[in-house]
């Protein structure tokens, strides 16, 4: 296991160092020039001449990856070209809301697919099995964005502002700025909408994987055996059955986290939250490659280090999985 | 000091001031109350972008220019009704010849970091602003400036190469104005801690002080408690959030989580009257132009930005530019179908709510026949249709829809419009570096003068013409046309030469304006005292809150 473990980890190095090589490539190749966006009314030749050459742009590509890489490993995340903040301290202000964020969606998935497909798979081609499937097909089909306007035209405009439609309270402790708004209650106030728009959709997908893994699962030997053993109903399910056919749900749930962050781009846009969806949108549009590397290593970090662990979880799942 | 003229601010200023005594209808909507101001509260502000830095002399952008005008303080302010009224100083005079401009300060001005604001420290900001290593977007404004000269500690002397008509509107009212920044902190600190909002670098003597900027999240402003203008501020914080989403800004709205919208769209108007009828929405005459920009000529030798110059394959022939530009666009219905009616249909280059702005509409009316047969006359017709690339970018929906009604237009006389939308970004790029394209949808800085920004006046000059003259025309009796009309002090004989030039610029079309593009500013019912002056001041000092 320790073998195993240390090998996945050494692992995550090339695998984010390609990413970033892969992102900082595309990001030069595309159309657009950060110091338009910098320079904006200032912008004349000889300015944008001196400014790429502050900022290195002037320099080939690999050279230029090679000097980021190499303040990388110092700590050095470098500097937003059009903020000249440094990239590191704003993408720790804002990991914790995006990190929150999806972990609660992951929550409202899981919340709403488990108890859904276990029904769908013990009630299969029952009314409520249909009724499951049915909401599982609406949720696959309705984007985050469009949700999450219904929920801010219900919750927070029809409802006279039961919920807050935009911005963010940080949880208890977790505030890096001066002026910062804390607190359990408003943080779940704001955290709500968001959480269910980003999560409705992913436990859609989730329960009809789910329902097929159980409905394999229920015929199985061994539950069978469970149940002849005179084992009560709950423990067959939730003991024997539900383990197992979580296994390949787990493991779209570690994949699922790409889309959660895609995901979080649309959903803190339109809840004006200040997480890292925002943060590698705004540098994607402004061209700002030292933010765009920033969001790209963060997120592609976040994405391997989590199917890591869901990779782990197998073997609690399943005892009979052992890493060598 | 004979010959001077004295000015104070419960004065008009000279004869050509006065004319521009309505700044063309933009007193619309200014909510004036007899009430007492109360002390208090936090003024809760929404922008619909992010802000760019807050180097005030040199970062982009309208939010960052909306933060300078509260943090930092300058010489003089410009009011909806086009007067000029002190700021950092307290009268000003300026010679009749137009070349010397004298600034009394007043005595207890000081900047946040307690140092005084002082002839010297206008010197330093005027020289940082000229200073090409700043970069600023300011410095072509200062072109006409030979030096600054510090009298006595509060007296500072301006002194012109040349006239210079509008050196008063530029220090009150273009972009920022002339935000005045602590030499001491400015030394101190680097452009990058300034861009960055570093509250100790960014120090100026606005009525507030810079507390915190985290991007992508909030800026607090807290009163400066020193402010020269007795009992301002009102309010005690100003915290500006940033909500990019107009539904999303409408519920923060209706919900009470925002006090006042900056800059609202124009497309949601209609549905936020509805959604909270009580809202104090405000408008006035459009300074924004919305164009349908045409290339006159691209780089002979492929290069861009060449000075040698080729006509552009089609819109280098007037006739092609008049049928599609002139007589081909109807824009009664583009403001219609774009703007629900709530624009001004506009043809002239300075838009309807611009200084000695000139409506020359009847210079273009929508005439297909017309269109057509300028059209035939340049060898376009059936056996040779005329296709062109409409390029307009995603920043705001009603580009596209402009876009698509233009394309629909053209259709009509024969033109075929293939519509690229593209990023920002990338607009920016391929317009301002002389890249390919043949027209373009956008809507350009506002105009607080015909000669107030790098876009315009430097668009009229074809030599050394600067990189926002996109349609790149290389006529110089436009240069002889602007510099007659900038240097111009006699207001009459301004007016005169800017109709000219105006009339000149659409009979060439050069530049093709299509409607005003109209701007709203939002606020709860609860906000007292904010003077509306479009997107040219924005200021919270007179703000308070009744509630």
């Amino acid at each position: 296991m320790r073998t195993y473990l240390l090998k996945r980890l050494l692992q995550i190095i090339p695998t984010v160092l390609g990413i970033t090589f892969v992102v900082f490539v595309m990001m030069r190749s595309i159309p657009g020039d950060p110091v338009v966006s910098l320079l904006g009314d200032a912008y004349t030749e000889e300015n944008a001449i001196k400014a790429r050459h502050d900022y290195g742009l002037d320099k080939p590509i690999l050279l230029q990856y090679v000097i980021w890489l190499g303040k990388l490993v110092q700590g050095d995340w470098g500097t937003s070209i059009l903020s000249g903040r440094p990239v590191l301290k704003d993408v720790m202000l804002r990991l914790p809301v995006t990190l929150e964020l999806i972990v609660l969606s992951m929550a409202v998935a899981l919340a709403i697919a488990i108890p859904a497909a276990i029904i769908g798979a013990l009630r299969q081609n029952t009314w409520a099995d249909y009724g499951a499937t049915s909401v599982a097909m609406v949720g696959v089909s309705i984007p985050e964005f469009f949700l999450g306007v219904l929920l801010l035209l219900v919750f927070s405009v029809g409802m006279g502002g039961a919920l807050p439609s935009s911005g963010w309270v940080y949880l208890p402790g977790t505030c890096q700025t001066v002026v910062c708004a804390a607190g359990l209650w408003g943080n779940t106030q704001h955290v709500l909408m968001p959480a269910l728009a980003l999560g409705v959709g992913r436990a859609a997908l989730l329960t009809r994987l789910l329902r097929a893994s159980m409905l394999e699962v229920i015929r199985s030997e061994y539950v069978t055996t469970a149940r002849a053993k005179g084992l009560s109903e709950r423990p067959v399910i939730f003991k024997h059955a539900l383990k197992n056919a979580l296994i390949p749900t787990v493991t779209v749930m570690g994949l699922q986290v790409g889309f959660l962050i895609g995901g979080a781009i649309v959903v803190e846009t339109l809840f004006a939250m200040p997480g890292l969806g925002t943060y590698g949108i705004d540098a994607i549009i402004a061209r700002d490659y030292q933010q765009v590397q920033g969001f790209a290593l963060i997120t592609a970090f976040a994405f391997v280090v989590i199917n890591l662990i869901v990779d782990l979880t197998y073997t609690f799942l399943d005892p009979r999985i052992r890493y060598t | 000091m004979m010959g001077d003229i004295p000015m104070r601010s419960t004065r008009p200023l000279f004869g050509f001031l006065l004319g521009t005594v309505m700044l063309l209808g933009l007193i619309d909507a200014s909510p004036t109350e007899a009430q007492t101001p109360k002390r208090g509260g936090t003024l809760r502000v929404s922008y619909g972008n992010e802000i760019a830095g807050l180097d005030f002399h040199t970062s982009p952008g309208y939010e960052m220019m909306w933060v300078g005008m509260n943090v930092g303080c300058g010489l003089i302010n410009i009011t909806p009704d086009g007067k000029f009224v002190p700021d950092a100083a307290e009268s000003w005079q300026m010679s009749s010849d137009g070349l010397l401009y004298t600034f009394k300060l007043r005595k207890n001005v000081l900047f946040h970091d307690g140092t005084p604001v002082d002839a010297a420290a206008v010197k330093f900001s005027i020289e940082r602003i000229m200073d090409p290593a700043t970069k600023s977007g300011m410095r072509p404004f200062y072109e006409s400036v030979h030096s600054v000269e510090v009298l006595d500690p509060l007296t500072v002397q301006v002194r012109l190469k040349h006239p210079y008509a509008f050196m008063f509107h530029m220090l009150a009212g273009y972009r920022t104005g002339l935000v005045l920044y602590s030499p001491t902190a400015t030394q101190k600190y680097t452009v990058e801690d300034r861009k960055q909002g570093k509250p100790e670098a960014v120090v100026g003597c606005g009525p507030f002080k810079l507390v915190e900027w985290v991007k992508g999240s909030h800026l607090v402003m807290d009163r400066f408690d020193k402010y020269f203008e007795p009992g301002r501020p009102y309010v005690d914080r100003v915290m500006i959030r940033v909500i990019k989403d107009p539904v999303t800004e409408m519920a923060a709205f209706k919900n009470g989580e925002i006090d006042f919208i900056a800059s609202f769209s124009p497309d949601h108007v209609d549905t936020l009257k509805a959604q909270s009828p009580k809202a104090h929405i405000m408008s006035g005459k459009e300074t924004t132009p919305m164009v349908a920009q045409m290339k006159v000529t691209v780089p002979k030798d492929g290069k861009p930005m060449s000075v040698e110059r080729a006509p552009h394959p089609i819109f280098g022939d007037v006739r092609v530019r008049k049928a599609v530009g002139c007589y081909g666009i109807d824009r009664q219905e583009i403001v219609k179908i774009a703007f629900k009616g709530q624009a001004t249909p506009w043809v002239g280059m300075a838009p309807p709510g611009t200084l000695e702005s000139v409506n020359v509409n009847h210079m273009c009316p929508y005439d297909q026949g017309k269109a057509k047969a300028l059209l035939a006359e340049a060898g376009y017709g059936p056996a040779k249709p005329l296709t062109l690339e409409l390029m307009t970018n995603n920043e705001k929906s009603v580009f596209s829809v402009i876009a698509t009604v233009v394309k629909e237009q053209l259709a009509r006389v024969g033109v075929t419009a293939n519509i690229r939308v593209v990023d920002k970004v990338s607009w920016m790029n391929t317009t301002l570096q002389d890249g390919p394209w043949d027209m373009y949808v956008e809507d350009l800085l506002s105009l607080l003068t015909i000669d107030s920004n790098g876009y315009l006046s430097t668009a009229y000059v074809s030599k050394n013409s600067s990189v926002w003259s996109h349609p790149r025309h290389t006529d110089t009796k436009v240069d002889d046309y602007y510099a007659r009309y900038a240097r111009e002090m006699d207001s009459a004989k301004r007016k005169a030469i800017g109709k000219e030039l105006l009339e000149y610029m659409a009979d060439k079309m050069y530049w093709n304006t299509v409607s005003g593009s109209p701007f709203y500013m939002v606020s709860q019912p609860w906000v007292k005292g904010y003077v509306y002056n479009a997107e040219f001041e924005v200021h919270w000092d007179r703000v308070w809150l009744d509630k």
